[in-house]
């Protein structure tokens, strides 16, 4: 098993350096630099000039590369044009907003999605059963961000029962004054993503378990007596859980990458946010260091679910 | 102010059109549409009450982006940290007359010497930064060093600051400290004194490119390299200012929160607490509604989405104060390239935009009035000029502008030689004309405009299609403008917002990179001299020297004004004492509230 990991771990570093220059070279191929745009009474050519000169950006291509990867090995993933800030600490306010919102909603669609997958399932064919098909029939086939806004309007302003903008109130003090705020900015966002993303848990859920439900050892289990609860419990469930926990190590890894539609309707500053505004304005760096860093936990999340399903299901462990 | 201020500033004014409803229309003697009156101040009904002014301000800044959180005027490249962080008053040194005049009674007086060729700027004597210390002369000097030093992150040095003597050779590297400033009572005294090897006469007005009309915190930045000013805790989360309110709080990207500073030397700030908070433009309108907000931020630069007017108009419990904004939208020819050794416009007489009957006729069919009418809500209009109305002095209200005439147009062609050959034009070489137009992608609004110009330069008879058959992407469409020579975009539309001093050589000058058509004449070059030189010390002939330039661009159509239009804002009635107007120099420490939230 570690020796797997090992080599899986291994066999990232060629993918991330791959995949490094194919984004500097697609970042850099786009038209437009930083500084395109900044037309204007207070922004002279000269200067703009000299600012791209002193940024490296007349440089060719390997040259910025090769001074960007010396950078990053020094922990340095440079200075936002836009923000004229670090991109690590951009990366690490947008990201502790993101992480909040989606770790958040992602409890809420299990919280959600495990029981009714498994309520569906267990009143198979009944009127529960159907109940539950509806919902998550109707919930996967309304867009998005038509639910996000819907949603802001009649929560946000018609009842105004939630915050309809940001991650937390400009009056918010102290410690638990800070954090009460940040929790009541993503009720909303967080339980609107839940109750409409449930759709793939409680399907997979539903028909795992009706599956494992008509199998030959959940019928042998019956015969011996064992009671239907302790069949779902110890026999049934963890069995359908493989399909959701291949899916997990991606949801995890997943969580950094924010959401650009929640992000938008309610202004909150997130990942999504940030890498969407970085192309837009040609923020090299920014937009580097985020296809980077959602490569890597794109093959985190690859290793991570392998490692999950060969922990659920012994079958699957590759000698 | 740079990239995304006036960017923002640009798309809005393209996209400042939706809906019709020309209410309250005021006619206009000059080629300039018929737009809104609106008053620039607005006050609620009923007396200010101390449960009001003990409660919060509550102000939206309306942007679709986080704002990047430069508090220093001198590195702020994005008009959303100026507006969140104009309670603190945004550094301003001097106060300014209806005409944006540098006048007295600011943070400092501002005493020009023509005969010296100097600019001594003298402090008030209760002059104090948030945290109590002194303003000092070298809080004057420091923003020069800021914006001049090699390893600056600024945008905001240009060429006329090189006029300050010693500024080129700082810039350069080559000197540590600008010897053209000096302080008469030393650096921690009340003066300094600007030595210029030129003087102009746009030094009397704000927003001038010659003088920094903002002062930074020398001694609380000392320690911290310039070129590392921008990402320092002290500009970011601890800044000080000298304005009516201190910040208390900023939480980055969303939110600023504020309390009266009791070191300003101004009039006494009357509310308590101010919070400014990012909108986003699609819920600008709801959030107004379900009265989240009393105001905009922004003033005179407010990007309010002009195509919900008419609905913010209908809100019972708000007015509307606005002005007329200092930028317009133009449409700009293709009639040369930038030498790249001399740095200079040159013409090119061969060029398929060069004949002047060819753009005027455009112009002339386009109709911009019939889009305006449209879409304009009558907050935007016709332009007639080049120069925004914003700038009453000089602005060309008589201007004749273009009015719709298609037989004028069609006949300014047929004499120019572009006869018909089917279905369209040639030129008048008898060749095949393909004109390209290039337009940035917008709203839908100003995507329906594209395809009406089109429509109208087809009725002319011209063959005109989108450069790559569709509107670019911002930066694909400066992108390639900002080439020194290219052949995709023969016409465009694009904006221009100008500083609070309206002199037009960074746009339309022979060495200006922004001027993205190359258009330049000798004759142009000389009107444009005329706006500052000796002679326009005198207020009159400059004025007049604007009219008569204003007239010759219209005569030559290399670039015509498309649009006008009003900055302005919602404002909620519990609000009093609301006035963007260029005089209300105390604009924060004049509001008053007659309730404790929003009514």
């Amino acid at each position: 098993m570690w020796k797997t990991i090992l080599r899986r771990v291994l066999i990232m570093i060629p993918e991330l350096i791959i995949l490094s220059i194919l984004v500097f070279l697609l970042a850099k191929a786009m038209p437009g630099d930083p500084f395109t745009g900044s037309i204007n009474p207070r922004a002279d050519p000269a200067q703009i000039h000299h600012l791209m000169e002193i940024h490296g950006l007349y440089d060719p291509w390997y040259q910025q590369y090769w001074n960007w990867v010396v950078h990053l090995f020094h922990g340095d993933l440079g200075m936002s044009y836009e923000y004229q800030e670090p991109v690590v600490d951009l990366i690490q306010q947008r990201g502790a907003n993101t992480l909040w919102l989606a770790l958040f909603t992602m409890v809420l669609t299990y919280g959600i999605g495990l029981p009714l997958g498994m309520y569906a399932a267990h009143h198979e064919g009944k009127l529960q059963d159907t109940l539950v098909r509806v919902y998550t029939y109707v919930t996967m086939s309304i867009p998005f961000f038509v639910v996000l806004v819907i949603g802001i309007w009649i929560f946000g302003y018609a009842l105004n029962w939630f915050p309809t903008s940001g991650s937390v109130s400009a009056q918010a003090s102290g410690l638990g004054g800070t954090m009460l705020s940040r929790l009541d900015h993503i009720i909303l966002p967080g339980l609107l993503g839940a109750l409409f993303g449930t759709v793939n848990i409680v399907q997979y859920l539903r028909s795992e378990v009706i599956d494992a439900k008509h199998s030959d050892y959940v019928r042998t289990a019956r015969s011996k007596g064992v009671p239907m609860k302790d069949i779902y419990r110890h026999h049934i469930f963890r069995n359908s859980l493989l399909p959701i926990a291949a899916f997990a190590g991606y949801s995890i890894t997943g969580l950094l990458g924010g959401s650009i539609f929640t992000e938008m309707v309610f202004s909150y500053p997130g990942m999504g946010l940030l890498f969407l505004n970085a192309i837009n304005f040609r923020d090299y760096t920014v937009i580097t260091a985020l296809v980077l860093l959602y490569g890597f936990l794109n093959l985190l999340g690859t290793l991570l679910s392998d490692i999950v399903l060969s922990i659920v299901d012994p079958r699957v462990r590759v000698e | 102010m740079s990239k995304k201020k006036w960017l923002t500033a640009g798309i809005a004014m393209l996209s400042v059109m939706t809906l019709a409803a020309c209410s309250n229309n005021k006619s206009s003697e000059s080629g300039a549409g018929k737009h809104v009156s609106m008053s620039a101040t607005y006050s609620g009904p009923g007396k200010a009450t101390t449960a009001g002014n003990n409660s919060t301000l509550k102000v939206a800044e309306v942007n679709d982006a986080p704002f990047a959180g430069i508090t220093a005027p001198t590195l702020a490249s994005n008009a959303e940290d100026q507006d969140v962080f104009a309670p603190g008053g945004e550094g301003n040194l001097f106060n300014v007359g209806k005409d944006y005049k540098i006048i007295d009674g600011g943070l400092a007086n501002q005493k020009i010497s023509r005969s010296a060729k100097t600019i001594t700027i003298t402090l008030r004597k209760d002059a104090k930064w948030s945290n109590g210390a002194k303003v000092t002369a070298k809080d004057v000097e420091y923003p020069y060093e800021i914006i001049g030093n090699k390893n600056t992150t600024s945008q905001q040095y240009s060429a006329d600051y090189a006029e300050i003597k010693g500024m080129a050779a700082y810039h350069a590297g080559k000197a540590k400290t600008i010897s053209g400033i000096t302080f008469p009572d030393g650096q921690n005294g009340r003066t300094a004194v600007i030595h210029y090897s030129h003087m102009s006469p746009s030094m009397k007005y704000a927003g001038n490119s010659f003088v920094w009309t903002t002062v930074e915190p020398y001694e609380y930045y000392k320690g911290i390299p310039i070129a590392k000013l921008a990402s320092s805790s002290k500009v970011r989360k601890n800044p000080i200012f000298v304005g009516p309110y201190k910040l208390d709080k900023v939480v980055q990207g969303e939110s600023t929160s504020w309390s009266p500073n009791k070191y300003y030397y101004g009039k006494a700030p009357k509310v308590k607490h101010i919070t400014i908070q990012v909108v986003s433009t699609n819920n600008a309108l709801a959030a107004f509604k379900s009265k989240k907000y009393d105001f905009a931020a922004g003033g005179a630069n407010s990007v309010m989405p002009s195509s919900q007017y008419p609905k913010f108009k209908k809100l019972s419990d708000y007015g509307i104060a606005g002005t007329p904004s200092m930028g317009y939208g133009y449409f700009g020819f293709n009639v040369g390239h930038m030498d790249t050794k001399t740095g200079l416009n040159v013409m090119d007489k061969n060029s398929k935009m060069a004949n002047k009957s060819l753009r005027r006729a455009m112009m002339y069919a386009a109709n911009v009035n019939a889009v305006e009418k449209k879409f304009g809500n009558g907050v935007s209009w016709q332009a007639n000029t080049l120069i925004p109305p914003a700038f009453k002095d000089v602005y060309d209200a008589k201007n004749p502008g273009f009015k719709y005439n298609m037989k004028k147009a069609k006949s300014l062609l047929d004499k120019a030689g572009y006869k018909k050959d089917g279905k369209w034009r040639t030129d008048p070489n008898g060749k095949k004309l393909v004109i390209h137009f290039g337009g940035m992608q917008s709203s839908a609004a100003t995507e329906a405009e594209y395809q009406f110009y089109l429509q109208q330069w087809h009725k002319l008879g011209l063959n005109v299609k989108m450069t790559g058959g569709k509107p670019m992407e911002m930066n694909s469409f400066y992108a390639t403008l900002q080439k020194p020579k290219q052949t995709s975009i023969d016409v465009f539309l694009a904006a221009w917002s100008l500083s609070t001093e309206p002199t037009p050589t960074q746009i339309y000058g022979v060495d200006a990179p922004f001027n993205m058509g190359h258009f330049a004449t000798k004759k142009n070059t000389a009107l444009m001299k005329s706006l500052n030189n000796n002679k326009a010390w005198n207020a009159k002939y400059r004025a007049q020297q604007y009219k008569k330039w204003q007239r010759y661009m219209n005569s030559q159509a290399a670039y015509v004004a498309e649009d006008f239009s009003m900055a302005w804002s919602p404002v909620n009635k519990r609000v009093k004492g609301y006035s963007v107007a260029p005089t209300n120099n105390e604009f924060w420490s004049n509001l008053s509230l007659t309730a404790a939230n929003p009514k």
